[in-house]
């Protein structure tokens, strides 16, 4: 397989979050504006091609038996770091994450590259999956930011984007907006693939 | 440590911070084991027997190894082992000991190490600076919080099998708004703690 | 038996390999944070009590009945208290706010600042709009502040954000326990603790 098609597919065919349904804690959670989807993919990103990197790096070492309290150990590694980083340059970005920091650790979307990609395949491939997968985590988190910012708070990163008359829904900030907002657009997502399926 | 403040958690960690509608925590299982009550129910089970003796064994690693070591940045790497070894030690337990309450629980058991619910309670438990027994009160409220999420999603999707929904909205779609009214309708707690 | 060493082994290795690096990280990026902290602190202390040149931290041991109350300094300027500020976090509606409430000597309010919270986006976080920021500047402190959904009318009133009412009487409770911190502890003490410069 190239590494444009893996990238190609992370992003699209096989997205994490719209097709695949993984990781599903973060992505309900700090989607309420889109900095925050940004930051939490940026961090999520971070610590999968890392964890992608050193597990195909190890993948001839580590017994089968203990692969998987093995590759938990190496991704609690990579989140722990990304963390303090964060801590140290990001403190605002930091502090409105929160909880959700330490939790990537158990985001189901990086333990499943480990086991399914990286522990089977070469170092540059299983970088170049992270970097995929990443970027598909990344952009879904993104787009349900922004609609949830917009239609919550009128504003997309922070700069307003509504007529001065637009009330914000306040609940689509608030976990039931997160809920719905993901659903519309999941149903939407199957809507256009439905309708390309039908133009072929 | 008064009968008051153990309601308190109680109520707080069942109802107003629900860990699956409110602080999304556990969302995975959430949706992926709710198509049935009854797998609901066990998975509901299997949490709660974890998340009371993962609040016991977590507080304990803090604050007798880890506090005194200084080793507090090791805190994720730490408890995600804790939670991993104790799971799989509560499935060699149950698999000896009582064979038809693994047959129904054993299951799920794997399953619970990656539940951001559990790794998120313990973190929450060392953040609200909880002591002891209210870590492990706040633990069980947690998880009859979870369950009483999960089952009652789990009956609704059993009831939504038997309608006509629109195509796009087949499966998860449907799913994640049905979970978007039991959320608002748990908002309605707010405010009671 | 002999496998079962050799497993465990392994997994020692990697997990001492990854202890060692997270302490090598912490090293590196504590010391930062810790700096950036510090330096936060005085920036926030500098625009609270503006005409002092010094500040010293009051003593934890006053604070310790004080609920919310996290810290509080006293600002000097040629060893003469010319202000105080005091660091709260009442819990809102998503966690804890931080806010620093300055005070001139005599006990006027001098400002909030809002720090780092989890209120919710386009509702809760409106606490930092500067409309209701600039409630809390120059009010007398011989009673405490109240909440109201109405325009003002005493002055010992806030009003409350609309649609933000969990939030906006979380800042007023924060802003109460640092008055009642003012007026019983801090304007009856004299400084004389560890110093900032």
């Amino acid at each position: 397989m190239k590494l444009k098609e893996l990238v190609y597919k992370g992003i699209i065919t096989e997205n994490p979050v719209f097709i695949q349904l993984l990781g599903m804690c973060p992505v309900l959670a700090v989607t309420n504006t889109a900095e925050n989807a940004l930051g939490m993919g940026a961090a999520t990103t971070a610590v999968l091609i890392g964890s992608n990197f050193v597990i195909s790096l190890l993948r001839k070492f580590i017994p089968s038996k203990i692969r998987i309290p093995a590759f938990v150990v190496v991704i609690a590694t990579f989140v722990t770091m990304v963390g303090m980083v964060m801590k140290a340059y990001l403190p605002a970005l930091d502090a409105a994450l929160g909880l959700f920091i330490p939790l990537i650790v158990v985001n189901c979307l990086i333990l499943a590259r480990a086991e399914a990609f990286a522990s089977k395949n070469s170092v540059t491939k299983s970088v170049v999956d992270g970097v995929g997968m990443g970027l598909g985590f990344t952009i879904a988190l993104v787009i349900l930011g922004a609609v949830r910012e917009l239609l919550g708070a009128g504003t997309i990163f922070g700069a307003t984007m509504t007529w001065s008359s637009f009330e914000p829904a306040g609940v689509m900030g608030l976990p039931p907006g997160a809920f719905l907002a993901l659903g519309m657009l999941l149903a939407l997502y199957n809507k256009i693939a439905s309708m390309k399926l039908k133009k072929q | 440590m008064s009968a008051s403040s153990i309601f308190i958690i109680l109520v707080s960690s069942i109802l107003v911070n629900n860990f699956v509608l409110s602080r999304f925590l556990g969302i995975c299982p959430f949706l992926g084991v709710s198509k049935q009550v009854e797998t609901a129910f066990g998975m509901g089970m299997a949490v709660t027997f974890v998340m009371a003796l993962a609040s016991l064994m977590t507080f304990m690693v803090q604050h007798f190894i880890l506090i005194p070591l200084g080793l507090e940045y090791l805190q994720t790497i730490a408890f995600i082992l804790v939670i991993a070894s104790l799971v799989q030690l509560v499935e060699m337990i149950i698999q000896k000991s009582s064979p038809t309450l693994y047959s129904s629980l054993g299951v799920f058991l794997p399953l619970i190490t990656t539940n951001c619910a559990v790794l998120g309670l313990t973190i929450l438990n060392i953040q609200m600076e909880l002591t002891m027994i209210e870590a492990v009160i706040h633990g069980v409220g947690a998880a009859i919080g979870f369950s009483l999420a999960i089952i009652l999603f789990a009956a609704i999707r059993e009831k939504l099998e038997y309608y006509n929904v629109p195509e796009p909205f087949k499966g998860f779609p449907i799913a994640l708004i049905v979970a978007s009214f039991m959320s608002l309708a748990f908002l309605g707690f707010t405010g009671l703690v | 038996m002999r496998e079962v060493i050799k497993l465990g082994f392994i997994l020692l290795l990697i997990t001492s390999v990854a202890a060692v690096v997270l302490g090598v990280t912490n090293d590196a990026t504590s010391v930062i944070i810790e700096q950036r902290e510090q330096e936060e602190k005085i920036q926030a202390l500098k625009v609270l009590i503006p005409n002092a040149d010094e500040f010293t931290q009051i003593d934890d041991l006053l604070l310790a009945d004080k609920q919310d109350v996290v810290e509080a300094y006293e600002g000097l300027k040629d060893g003469v208290v010319v202000g105080y500020a005091v660091k709260v976090n009442p819990s809102g509606y998503g966690g804890d706010v931080n806010i620093i409430v300055g005070f001139t000597s005599e006990g006027i309010t001098t400002g909030i600042i809002i720090g780092s919270h989890t209120e919710t986006p386009g509702l809760g976080s409106k606490i930092e709009d500067e409309v209701f920021v600039n409630q809390f500047t120059d009010r007398a402190t011989d009673r405490a502040l109240i909440s109201v959904k109405r325009s003002i009318e005493q002055d010992n009133e806030i009003q409350a954000i609309s649609g933000a009412t969990v939030s906006s009487d979380t800042v007023i409770n924060g802003v109460n326990a640092a008055i009642s911190l003012l007026r019983e502890v801090l304007m009856k003490h004299s400084s004389g603790c560890s110093c900032y410069g």
